[in-house]
This record gives structure tokens, C-alpha cells and sequence, in this order.
């Protein structure tokens, strides 16, 4: 809200400039966004409608600063608090969204421009001026925080004032010239036929007070925020009467705002004022008391108030205190944000200040920190990634489609998105990181990213934390001292997978999808596995040659997405130390020729079956095809390694493991070579 | 006798004679096995000793130890100078340009979002705070009603959301893991969170539709606004360095009565002046007793703030699309 100082130093007498006061509302909540021309920008609390007036920061600044006073018009405007007017026949009631409606009739109005310190005033204010009228509604609405709206009152039907919710099918014609077609839940100022305005929004524009005006009636009301927030949001509309409906409006200040706005015009003007003051409520607004324990108080802020103190605060804000033990307190009508025991003790603290609160740290229960169960898991299997030399990315959920996405049927939309380039929830991180790979370039990167993915289940969305894997090209830098980095390949994103496996104490496999996963090369893909196979967590393997064509990736990248829940509700295996031999081991190698069709891990298998406990290691350390070999097969050479745990191994016995091996693999077909 | 010590002199005499001549080390590893080895020649007199008469044993075998030690001080003596001229030759052949690049190490290098979460992380666990996390697709309860937001209030206006369904929103604020731990935990309890959230908002150098949040509360007996107010600046400091101060004034959220906005200063930073970092307060009653909590027995304390603010004040990031746009360029100014 800009305020300009002026108009604040009409309501208190203070030492402090223009900086200081700013500084002082900063410090009571009210924080100074700017200051200009000596026009103060202040940010009013969403519950705090009082302060959106010079009369509620006059307040605050009197109650947080000794030193200043408030001035004859504050004192004034304070005894004018809870007037009351006349009963009227002319004023009809019938929502309970409004619950108070005063009005004045001035004959023979004079309109015409405003004063130029009136104009000055509402140009610093960030307001345009109108018309005398209605430029006063404006400045009692700044002085007072209460809404004023001027009609023509030769323009209302039977000059009645009906306040009642709209019928379906009636219309209006804003002020600012926009049509609307109404609906029963808003409310709405009619004469004895029709709408003539939204109320606590905008005046209607047929009624509105003008040069040729003759008599006018001055509205000034109380209407429930929330119907006034449903209405106005629904019409499009947001003006600084709503602003303020919205956010509160003290019931007991209607009456006064036509009075002040009477003293303002006649001073004016010169002319006749309104005489009487036409004023119907449903109901006198009752204000509950509260009670407070000061020690509670005390507790709460750590810091040591008086009771004295404590009452000088409360008093100063216009709150009734009763001493006793609890003390009851009674919040003023402009302070509906105040019903519980904590509100109070929140008023003591912003006057005694939040700046002499001291430092403490937590007390108590000690309690045990960390990290555990899935984000264990989680920052496990990023660490793994690290270690691996993937560098981390992390994206934006909010994307567009994507080739790469999940499962096309199953994207999860947002009904009103920014933009249709962020209408969906990411389904995988794929898109994400090609993208990332193409922003680097899109040559030898190593990336990962760890975040949540959506995916439309049949009843409701599944939110899972996935791992994301994206290599290609070189895996490390080129470097004069070494010739050739290893480039990424499939077996590179499986040694990643099985270091991971290793790391969450899980057995991770690999299998044949039965089902190939269109973005991944079809015979280049392996379902990712754990709990001895039975689990499926995700898919590796070389990015479909299309989709890199189509993305501009090279064909040799290689990507993987897992589930990283699964790992969590897989219970991890339990990791049994084997004990160590102190005794040599002894190698032997084996090189065969078998079909390619034969899986190695079959072969891996009838090797460590046929070796048994003294197996140490086995490894494949060469794969030959081509001269020499049959087509359709391949030559391969395995390394064993034996030891034995409470003795040498001789070279006969290594010779009858090796033949016991060698029988294995001719069981699926291979020859020695 | 003397014929045979006269053999020792000669021996002695060819050995030194053989030490002059030889150059490097490799000849004098040579000389010394010849002469002073297992078999060298004056190892081998020693076993000549059962031919010598009794009494003359002692002076044969101390002219013999005698000749070796000569020769091996001898030898020690070149092989040493031999040796440090050999590797001052080899320092020189081995010389390398200390100024050409290193290779890069090949562990992978971490988000600075991930660092930055990593000291949140060991800020909050080393006070005994447990890391939760709770949906990012949230449900409207969880995100408003749980956290006191009254029905259609001009509160929610300041975070323009992101809807689903009419129940399902994306989550905008990191607070709305509250309800989920309380759904769950009793107190005394301390729980933090560093959380993705978001806000329909229109993406510039400031603004982002995507970012994050820390979120932290503790629940226990006698706690208080000094020990949240303790906490926000021993949080200052281990983001900020020693020096940060947290400045607390007052403010309103639904979620915490009485209400606190936070702002941090250290002299390194903007001169000093005040930066608003985030809100805190006490968790409000009312949340409380929706999940069943004494709030005679317990007071709570809650604060949230931005986590890509700790890294834009710190190292004067200047554009919040940055973080989500994966340029290494960027990345690898921090990891």
C-alpha cells in the first residue's frame, strides 16, 4: 500500500522521519517495500486489514514508539469509534454476507475537481482522480480503511438500497465498463429492481455519481471477506475496496467514515451536509474475550515482561485488559485476527520487539538424527553414481512430451499450466538428461540425475524416486599422459548398475525384457533385476538408433532409469564376511569355442557349479570371432582362480578342477580349443 | 705364516686396484661380490683357517677381518659418491613441466543444489533432526487446510498453484510435510526436510516456477522463540560464516503464532544490509491439536526458507534459471 507520510502525520505527532517510521512499521510487520517522494510502500500482513489504513499504522506507530503522540484528528477519530445512525425503511438486509449498511443523502451536491492538495494526495497514493465525490471516498478509504462508494440517487429505482445475492440471469455493467452475468453466490447492491453494484467490489456504471449528479447517496458497509473474495474473483475484478473487504474492515467504523467524509465536504465545498445518518445492522458484532497468562507469555518469548508492561502494550493497541490471573483481554472490532491466547501473546511480542529476543539453542529430548530407510537408499545410490564418475544434473519436473517419456498413455497433465511447454510431470528422467546432454554439447558426457517421476496408475499417481544414467563417448577427459579414455559402452552402464547393487547390499541381474522397451535399441536392452531375478526396477541399454537420430545424440549412448523405491521395499541382503585364506592361489586358463546363442551367464554358471567352494574368481578375459572360428560362434578364454582355505593348492589338484570345468562347458556345447 | 698373510696384502691390493678402475655403480656391485661376497676372495681365505696351526689362527683371522673392512669402507665410500652422481643424472633425465594441466580426478562432481543440501543436511542431523521427505504431487489438505489456511483467505492468493485435480496440486510450500510426520510421530520429535516445490509464476532471473525449500520443526517441552531464534543464527552461520546475523521481525503465516520473517546479514555480503532469507515462528496451535498434540505440555517451532537463496547470496549467483538448466559450465565452478 503507498501511503504518503502526510497523510500518516495527520494521525500522529512524531519525532521519527519519514526512514525511522518505515524502520518502526518494518519492525511491528508492516515491512517497508520502498520509500519515494516521501510516500512510504508498505506490505500489509494478509490478516492485518486494519493496518491498510494511515489510521491503523498511526496506531502502530504510537504503540511501539513513547515518543510520539497522536494528534487532535487521531483523538477525534478515535471517539467517533462504534457511532451509530438512524434506523432506516430505506435499506433492506437480505444476505447475511452483509452485515451492516449505513448510507447518507446529500441534496445538491456540488462535483467538480478536486482541491489540487487532494488531488496531490491521491496521485501519491498511486490513485487517479475523478471527481470531488469520489476522490473523497478515496482519501477517507486511505485515512480510515473503510470503503466509501458514492451512487446517484435519482439513478436507484424507488431510491431503496437492497442488499441481497444475485438471481440468476440479471446482469451489470461495471464502472469499468466490463458486463457481467451474475450467479446467486454474489452478492450484490440492487435498488428496488436491479443490481446496481458488487458489493465491497465496484459501483455500476449507469449509477454512478457524475458532473450533472443532483443527489447523492453515500454508502458505506460492512460485507463478509470471504463472499466478497468468491465474488470478485469470479467477476475477474480486484479493486482497493475488495483488497481490503477481503483482508477485514472494522463493523464498527462504518458510521464514521460517512462522518468523516461529511466534515471533509462541507469544509470543501462549503455546502450543506448529509444530516442524518441511515444505519441497519443484523447484529452488533460481539468480540470474545480471551484469556492470557503472562507466564505463558513469558515462556513463549523467553524474555521477561511485566504484567505492567505487558497490560501498557495490549492497552496501547486498543485492547481491553481486565488484571487477574489468567488476565482477560478483549481485542478490538478492527482486530478479527485475534482469537486465541497465541494472538495475544504475538501483540506483546511485535511491541516489546523481536529484536531483544535472545539466542538460545534447542532444549530437551535428544533425539536421534540422520538419514534413513529410502533416502538412505537414495543418497546411497548417489553416492555410487559419484563414485562412478557421473556428474550430477537435476532438472525440471515440469516439462513437455517427450520421446523418452514413460508410457505416453500415462502422462500426468496440469490442468493450468504457465505454458504448454510445462504441461506435463515428468514420467522419466530420460528426457531430462538427454536434454542436459545436448545443452553440454551432447559428446562424452557421464551424467546422472535422482529425482521424483509420475506416472498415471489406475486409481491414482504413482510418485517414485528413479535414477536416471546417460552416458556416451569418452568417460574420462583426454589427457596428454594417457593415451585413449575408455569410452562408454554397454558393459560400462552394467558395471555401474552392479556397483550399485553392490552398495545397497542388493543382487542386482540382468534379463531379456519380454517386453522390449521402445526407447532402448531392441537388442541392445536388459531388464534390470533384483530378488534373485523376481523384481523388475528398470531398463539399460543403448538409446534406440531413431531417437538419437531424432535427438542428435550419437548413436553410442547408452541410458538406464530404475526405481529406486523397489530397493527400498526389497530388503536388503545381509552382508556375511567370508573368512580370508592365508594360503596362495592358483590360476588356471581355459579358452573354447561355443555358440553365440549359448547366454555367458549359463557358461559363468556350469563354471562355478562344476568348480565349487574353491572357485576364488573366475573372469572372462577374452572374446574372439571370425577367422578360424565356425560362424555363429565365438572363442572365448576364461581365467579361474582357486584357493583353499586351510591349505596350498598343488598343481594336480588345480588340473582336476580345471577338467571338471572343462566337462561343464562341453555339457553346452563348447570345444577346447 | 707369513706366506699366507702376504696372500692377504696381494688379495687386499687387487681388490682396491679393481675398486679404482671400476666407474658406476653397477661395476662396484660387482667388485664387492668378487672380493667381499659369499664367495668373494677374501670371504673365501676364512675358510683356509682349519689349515693354520692353532696359534697362529687369532692373527690370521683379524689380518683378514681387517683387509675387509679396509676394502669395504673403500667400496661404501665410492659407491656412495657413485650412486649420488647416477641419481642427480636421473633427476635431470626425469624433469617434468609442473605447469602442464593435471588429469581430472574421475569421481563425479555434485549439483550445486546437492551441496548445498549437504550442509543443510549436516546442520540439522548433527542437532538431532531426522531428514523426511513427503509427496512432491500433493494432496490440497496436506499443502493448505493442515497447515491453517482458512478456507478461500487472501494467504493463499501470495502462492499461486499448480493443480492436478481439484485435490491434487503441486505441493508450494515444503511445510506440508508437517502434517504427514505428525500423522505418524509423536513428539518430542525434530524433523527437517530440503524438498522440491513449486508456484505458478512466470520463470526471469528471480523467479522461478521450480525450486526449493528447507524446511525444518522441532516439538518438545519449553521450547521457545529464543530457540528457534538460536538456531536460525547458528544456521546463518555454518551457511554464511561466523559473522551472519539473523534479524527477526514479525509476520503472518497460518501455519505459526506468533509469526516471523527472517532476514540474515553478514559484513562479507551486500554490504551488510539486510536480506530476507524466510518465515518461522511457533507451530501454531491449532495445527497441533488437529493432531492431537498437548499444546499445554508441548511448544514447537517451524521455519522454511529457499535453498537456492544460500548459494545465489553466497557466491553472488545472480540468475535463479541457473540451477535447473544443467550447463556444466556452470556446475563446475562449485563441485
Amino acid at each position: 500500500m503507498k501511503l504518503p507520510a502526510s497523510l500518516l502525520r495527520a494521525f500522529v505527532d512524531t519525532p521519527l522521519s519519514s526512514e525511522e517510521i518505515g524502520d518502526l512499521l518494518t519492525m511491528a510487520g508492516f515491512e517497508l517495500e520502498g520509500i519515494e517522494n516521501d510516500v512510504l510502500d508498505i506490505k500489509v500482513m494478509a490478516n492485518r486489514g486494519d493496518g491498510l489504513s494511515a489510521l491503523g499504522l498511526a496506531r502502530e506507530v504510537l504503540a511501539k514508539d513513547p515518543g510520539s503522540k497522536p494528534t487532535a484528528l487521531y483523538e477525534k477519530i478515535a471517539s467517533m469509534h462504534g457511532a451509530k445512525g438512524e434506523p432506516s425503511s430505506r435499506i433492506d438486509l437480505q444476505s447475511e454476507n452483509c452485515t451492516r449498511y449505513a448510507c447518507a443523502i446529500y441534496s445538491d451536491v456540488q462535483n467538480g475537481a478536486s482541491p489540487k492538495w487532494l488531488q496531490d494526495t491521491l496521485t501519491a497514493a498511486g490513485q487517479r482522480p475523478i471527481s470531488l465525490l469520489v476522490d473523497l471516498t478515496n482519501l477517507v478509504m486511505l485515512e480510515l480503511g473503510q470503503p466509501l462508494h458514492a451512487f446517484d440517487l435519482e439513478k436507484l429505482y424507488h431510491e431503496r438500497i437492497v442488499v441481497r445475492q444475485a438471481k440468476t440471469g440479471e446482469k451489470l455493467t461495471t464502472l469499468n465498463g466490463d458486463e457481467h452475468e451474475l450467479k446467486p453466490n454474489h452478492l450484490m447492491i440492487c435498488d428496488a429492481e436491479k443490481p446496481v453494484a458488487v458489493a465491497g467490489v465496484m459501483g455500476g456504471l449507469e449509477t454512478e455519481v457524475s458532473a450533472s449528479t443532483k443527489r447523492m447517496l453515500l454508502e458505506s458497509a460492512h460485507f463478509d471477506g470471504s463472499s466478497v473474495r468468491k465474488t470478485r474473483k469470479e467477476l475477474g475484478l480486484n479493486t482497493d475496496a475488495s483488497y481490503r473487504f477481503e483482508r477485514s474492515v472494522d463493523p464498527n467504523g462504518v458510521v464514521r467514515a460517512i462522518q468523516r467524509f461529511d466534515e471533509l465536504y462541507r469544509e470543501i465545498t462549503g455546502a450543506a451536509g448529509a444530516g442524518v445518518i441511515e444505519d441497519v445492522f443484523a447484529k452488533e458484532p460481539v468480540v470474545a474475550s480471551l484469556q492470557l497468562r503472562p507466564e505463558r507469555a513469558r515462556m513463549i518469548w523467553a524474555m521477561d515482561i511485566s504484567d505492567g508492561e505487558m497490560t501498557g502494550y495490549l492497552e496501547r493497541l486498543g485492547f481491553t485488559v481486565s488484571a487477574g490471573s489468567p488476565m482477560s483481554v478483549t481485542p478490538p472490532s478492527w482486530r478479527p485476527d485475534v482469537t486465541l491466547e497465541e494472538d495475544v501473546i504475538e501483540e506483546i511480542g511485535r511491541v516489546h520487539g523481536y529484536e531483544k529476543i535472545p539466542d538460545l539453542m534447542p532444549i530437551g529430548t535428544t533425539t536421534r538424527g540422520g538419514t534413513f530407510g529410502l533416502y538412505a537408499v537414495i543418497d546411497t545410490a548417489k553416492k555410487t553414481m559419484l563414485r562412478c564418475g557421473l556428474d550430477q544434473m537435476i532438472s525440471h519436473s515440469l516439462r513437455d512430451v517427450s520421446i523418452l517419456d514413460f508410457n505416453p498413455d500415462r502422462r500426468v497433465t496440469v490442468r493450468n499450466p504457465h505454458s504448454p511447454e510445462m504441461a506435463y510431470l515428468r514420467s522419466s528422467l530420460l528426457p531430462g538428461l538427454a536434454e542436459a546432454a545436448l545443452k553440454n554439447g551432447g559428446r562424452n558426457l557421464h551424467i546422472f540425475e535422482i529425482g521424483k517421476v509420475f506416472v498415471k496408475g489406475d486409481y491414482e499417481v504413482d510418485e517414485s524416486p528413479e535414477l536416471g544414467i546417460l552416458i556416451t563417448g569418452a568417460m574420462q577427459e583426454v589427457h596428454f599422459g594417457q593415451k585413449g579414455a575408455p569410452q562408454a559402452d554397454f558393459w560400462t552402464l552394467k558395471g555401474i548398475l552392479v556397483e550399485l547393487g553392490h552398495l545397497v547390499h542388493d543382487d542386482i541381474s540382468f534379463e531379456l525384457p519380454r517386453l522390449p522397451d521402445h526407447r532402448f535399441h531392441p537388442t541392445r536392452q536388459a531388464g534390470i533385476m533384483v530378488d534373485q531375478g523376481r523384481l523388475w526396477v528398470g531398463t539399460a541399454g543403448q538409446i534406440h538408433p531413431d531417437y538419437a537420430e531424432q535427438l542428435g545424440l550419437p548413436e553410442e549412448t547408452y541410458m538406464a532409469e530404475i526405481d529406486l523405491l523397489v530397493f527400498f521395499q526389497n530388503p536388503d541382503d545381509e552382508l556375511h564376511v567370508k573368512p580370508i585364506s592365508r594360503y596362495p592361489a592358483i590360476k588356471r586358463d581355459i579358452a573354447f569355442v561355443i555358440s553365440k546363442s549359448v547366454p555367458y551367464a549359463d557358461v559363468e554358471k556350469a563354471i562355478t557349479e562344476a568348480s565349487g567352494d574353491v572357485l576364488e574368481k573366475q573372469s572372462l578375459f577374452d572374446i574372439y570371432e571370425g577367422q578360424g572360428i565356425e560362424p555363429g560362434k565365438h572363442s572365448l578364454a576364461v581365467n579361474i582362480q582357486l584357493r583353499k582355505l586351510d591349505g596350498s593348492f598343488t598343481d594336480e589338484e588345480a588340473n582336476v578342477v580345471r577338467d571338471n570345468v572343462i566337462r561343464a562347458i562341453e555339457g553346452l556345447g563348447g570345444v577346447l580349443r | 705364516m707369513s706366506t699366507t698373510l702376504d696372500a692377504i696384502g696381494t688379495i687386499e691390493e687387487r681388490a682396491m686396484s679393481a675398486l679404482a678402475q671400476a666407474t658406476g655403480t653397477a661395476a662396484l656391485k660387482e667388485v664387492e661380490a668378487a672380493f667381499l661376497g659369499k664367495k668373494g676372495e677374501l670371504s673365501l681365505l676364512m675358510g683356509e683357517l682349519g689349515e693354520i696351526p692353532n696359534e697362529a689362527r687369532p692373527a690370521f683371522g683379524k689380518a683378514v677381518n681387517e683387509a675387509k673392512s679396509r676394502v669395504q669402507a673403500a667400496l661404501d665410500e665410492k659407491f656412495a659418491a657413485a650412486k649420488g652422481g647416477e641419481r642427480a643424472k636421473q633427476f635431470e633425465r626425469e624433469r617434468i613441466d609442473i605447469s602442464m594441466p593435471g588429469r581430472r580426478a574421475t569421481a563425479g562432481r555434485e549439483h550445486i543444489l546437492q551441496l548445498t543440501t549437504n550442509k543443510i543436511k549436516e546442520f540439522f542431523v548433527g542437532l538431532g533432526f531426522e531428514y523426511r521427505e513427503s509427496p512432491e504431487l500433493e494432496k490440497f489438505e496436506y499443502n493448505f487446510t493442515a497447515l491453517n489456511y482458512p478456507e478461500d483467505h487472501p494467504a493463499m492468493d501470495e502462492q499461486d498453484t499448480f493443480y492436478v485435480t481439484d485435490d491434487v496440486l503441486l505441493r508450494t510450500q515444503a511445510t506440508s510435510l508437517q502434517g504427514h510426520v505428525f500423522e505418524d510421530r509423536k513428539p518430542p520429535l525434530r524433523v527437517f526436510t530440503v524438498s522440491r516445490t513449486f508456484r505458478n509464476e512466470a520463470v526471469d532471473r528471480t523467479h522461478s516456477h521450480t525450486f526449493h525449500q528447507v524446511d525444518a520443526f522441532m516439538i518438545d517441552e519449553g521450547i521457545s522463540m529464543a530457540h528457534l531464534k538460536g538456531t536460525l543464527n547458528a544456521f546463518a552461520s555454518a551457511m554464511f560464516g561466523g559473522e551472519a546475523k539473523v534479524r527477526f521481525r514479525p509476520d503472518f503465516f497460518p501455519f505459526v503464532e506468533p509469526g516471523v520473517d527472517y532476514a540474515i546479514s553478514t559484513p562479507k555480503l551486500f554490504g551488510g544490509k539486510w536480506v530476507e532469507l524466510g518465515g518461522a515462528g511457533m507451530i501454531h496451535p491449532n495445527i497441533l491439536r488437529r493432531y492431537g498434540i498437548d499444546t499445554e505440555r508441548y511448544t514447537g517451532w517451524a521455519f522454511g526458507l529457499g535453498v537456492e537463496r544460500i548459494p545465489m547470496m553466497a557466491t553472488g549467483i545472480d540468475d535463479l534459471r541457473n540451477f535447473l538448466e544443467n550447463d556444466l559450465r556452470f556446475l563446475d565452478q562449485f563441485a
